[in-house]
């Protein structure tokens, strides 16, 4: 399908991870967004996630992750994002969003970072 | 003709009868009072006067099936009962059980009693379900259960017990089934007019909805429209224009040509993240703000580090705009820039085959607080061609999802490039119009061509 969008979350000791897969645009970033705030709203404060079976984000998809971030630097916590495919990097790269959020190679990058930084 | 086929044939004449009578109290408002559990006074009278009157009905058309007497005299009353609340099977049930007693004999204290019970009992099947509809097997078991109910009243008030026992042996079986065909045809009949007024409500509730979206997809039209130059300036040197072609779901994309003075234009060509009536808003204030603060400072990358101060303040959602903006001196010929996130323009020199990219110099606009945008310098010479586009260009999609992209893009550039602008930006969005063939436009397509002349 083309407009696949696959959203799965799990959380672990060192806060939790969102997978991404597919396609996120207008109409599938309602999803993120809800999942996000479904773990925001929980409690979690430190989210990582992971894009490496994401084809494409468009700018609906940048502002749920960017009002996510927003929200949980309020809180003192933080979004990060884990293994960017080359199109979606680009993305980033453009829009600037690769100085506002931390990139990471992989999600053990991510939760090794996080853990040596406290 | 054979008894036995007379005989049927007059059952099915009453049967028709109920048929008749339950479609024609089921159409009526009284009776959707009922159902809706709202019944007036007055729809209530009436209720048991129809009702009651078809328990006589029921007693009048007592035929001889196979040698017994059946009646459906309790069928009123339970149907009432059952669908319209106790009050009213208790009053058809009073109606019919007084015209049977009238009528005596040695069953009239038993058959009586039980018309009364049938309106009674359904009243209380009513009760019980607290508002939900009741079913079609409920209410036929119901029916089913009344009249062995009915039989065994017969069987203990009618005297002498044997006569009664006779009688009940003969009449008993006839007489429910009876009973049970025609409260299956009054439920079936309500049952399906409750569905057919639910999927009425679902279709009415989707059908509004639908009106509200597409009022809120022409709002959104409108706002961006109206924030949109309505012309472009001319420029001494320069063959300048631009073309915004909003999906049906508008995306926020803008441009604009604000004069300066001086010989001076500031070009600006942005897309707003989200869609519909939140991006079209946050286009027009990202426009008005581009506007003021485009007029308070001469250096391009204040123009960008103040409107993002602006806008961050305003966004809590998340939402950002992704915007480049250039000052074209006509003097100088150069096109001073900052560019905040936005695609980079394409700059494709006289004579040249390979394009230059306008990089972004910060972060998109109400992303992220206290940015810097920095600023670079072109020099745009005759037969020097600049396209400004946003992602709706790029990422127009055809059938099998592939993007139009920016190799497209070049490639369909190159081949007009000595075209004027106005003729470029035809030929780029027919171009696009052929790769898409029939797909939807998803995302706004803004285009914007700057040529040296």
């Amino acid at each position: 399908m083309a407009n696949a969008c696959g959203i799965s979350a799990h959380t672990g000791e060192s806060g939790a991870v969102i997978s991404v897969t597919g396609r996120i645009d207008a109409s599938s970033a309602g999803l993120l967004d809800t999942e996000l705030s479904r773990l925001i709203d929980g409690g979690e404060r430190a989210i990582i996630v992971e894009m490496g079976g994401l084809e494409y984000i468009s700018s609906s998809g940048l502002r749920v992750l960017l009002a996510a971030k927003k929200n949980l630097k309020r809180s003192g916590g933080d979004l990060s994002i884990a293994a960017l495919t080359p199109f979606v990097r680009e993305v980033f790269e453009i829009s600037g969003f690769l100085r506002i959020f931390s990139v990471y190679e992989s999600v053990e990058e991510a939760t090794e970072r996080k853990r040596l930084t406290g | 003709m054979n008894a036995e086929i007379l005989d049927l044939l007059v059952l099915l004449q009453m049967i028709c009868v109920i048929i008749v009578a339950a479609y024609f109290i089921t159409r009526t408002e009284i009776f959707t009072e009922a159902l809706e559990r709202r019944l007036s006074f007055r729809g209530g009278v009436y209720l048991i006067l129809f009702f009651g009157i078809l328990s006589i009905y029921g007693t009048l058309s007592g035929v001889e099936v196979l040698g017994a007497p059946i009646n459906v005299r309790d069928l009123g009353p339970m149907v009432a009962g059952v669908f319209c609340g106790p009050v009213v099977g208790i009053g058809a049930g009073l109606i019919g059980g007084a015209f049977r007693m009238g009528l005596g004999g040695f069953t009239a204290i038993p058959c009586s009693l039980s018309t009364v019970l049938a309106g009674a009992l359904g009243g209380a099947i009513y009760y019980a379900h607290r508002g939900r509809p009741v079913t079609v097997g409920t209410a036929v078991g119901f029916a089913v259960g009344m009249e062995v109910l009915h039989m065994g009243i017969v069987l203990l008030i009618s005297r002498p017990f044997e006569t009664a026992l006779n009688l009940v042996s003969q009449v008993g079986l006839p007489m429910i089934l009876a009973n049970a065909i025609g409260m299956l045809i009054f439920a079936k009949l309500i049952t399906n007019l409750l569905t057919e007024r639910r999927t009425k409500a679902e279709r009415d509730a989707y059908h509004e909805e639908l009106q509200r979206k597409k009022a809120e997809l022409q709002i959104a039209a409108d706002i961006q429209q109206t924030f949109l130059p309505k012309s472009i300036p001319t420029l001494k040197g320069f063959d300048l224009l631009a073309v915004n072609c909003p999906a049906r779901e508008v995306g926020g994309d803008f441009y604009d040509a604000i004069p300066l003075g001086q010989g001076k234009t500031g070009l600006v060509i942005a897309d707003v993240s989200g869609k519909s009536v939140s991006a079209a808003l946050y286009m027009a204030l990202s426009r008005t703000i581009i506007r003021a603060t485009a007029t308070w400072h001469p250096e391009v990358s204040l123009v960008l580090a103040d409107a993002n101060t602006i806008i961050e303040e305003q966004s809590d959602s998340g939402m950002f705009v992704t915007l480049f903006y250039g000052v074209l001196d006509e003097k100088t010929r150069t096109l001073t820039y900052a560019n905040a996130g936005h695609n980079p323009p394409l700059l494709l020199r006289a004579g040249a085959t390979d394009f230059g990219r306008l990089m972004p110099t910060g972060v998109a606009l109400g992303a992220a607080s206290e940015q810097e945008y920095g600023a670079e310098q072109v020099t745009l010479l005759p037969g020097d061609l600049l396209v400004l586009y946003t992602d709706g260009v790029t990422e127009a999609i055809n059938g099998s999802n592939e993007e139009f992209s920016e190799a497209r893009l070049m490639e369909t550039v190159l081949s007009v490039r000595e075209h004027s602008s106005r003729e470029i930006i035809r030929e780029i969005r027919d171009v696009i119009d052929e790769h898409a063939g029939g797909e939807p436009q998803f995302d706004d397509i803004t285009l914007m061509v700057l040529k040296g002349v």
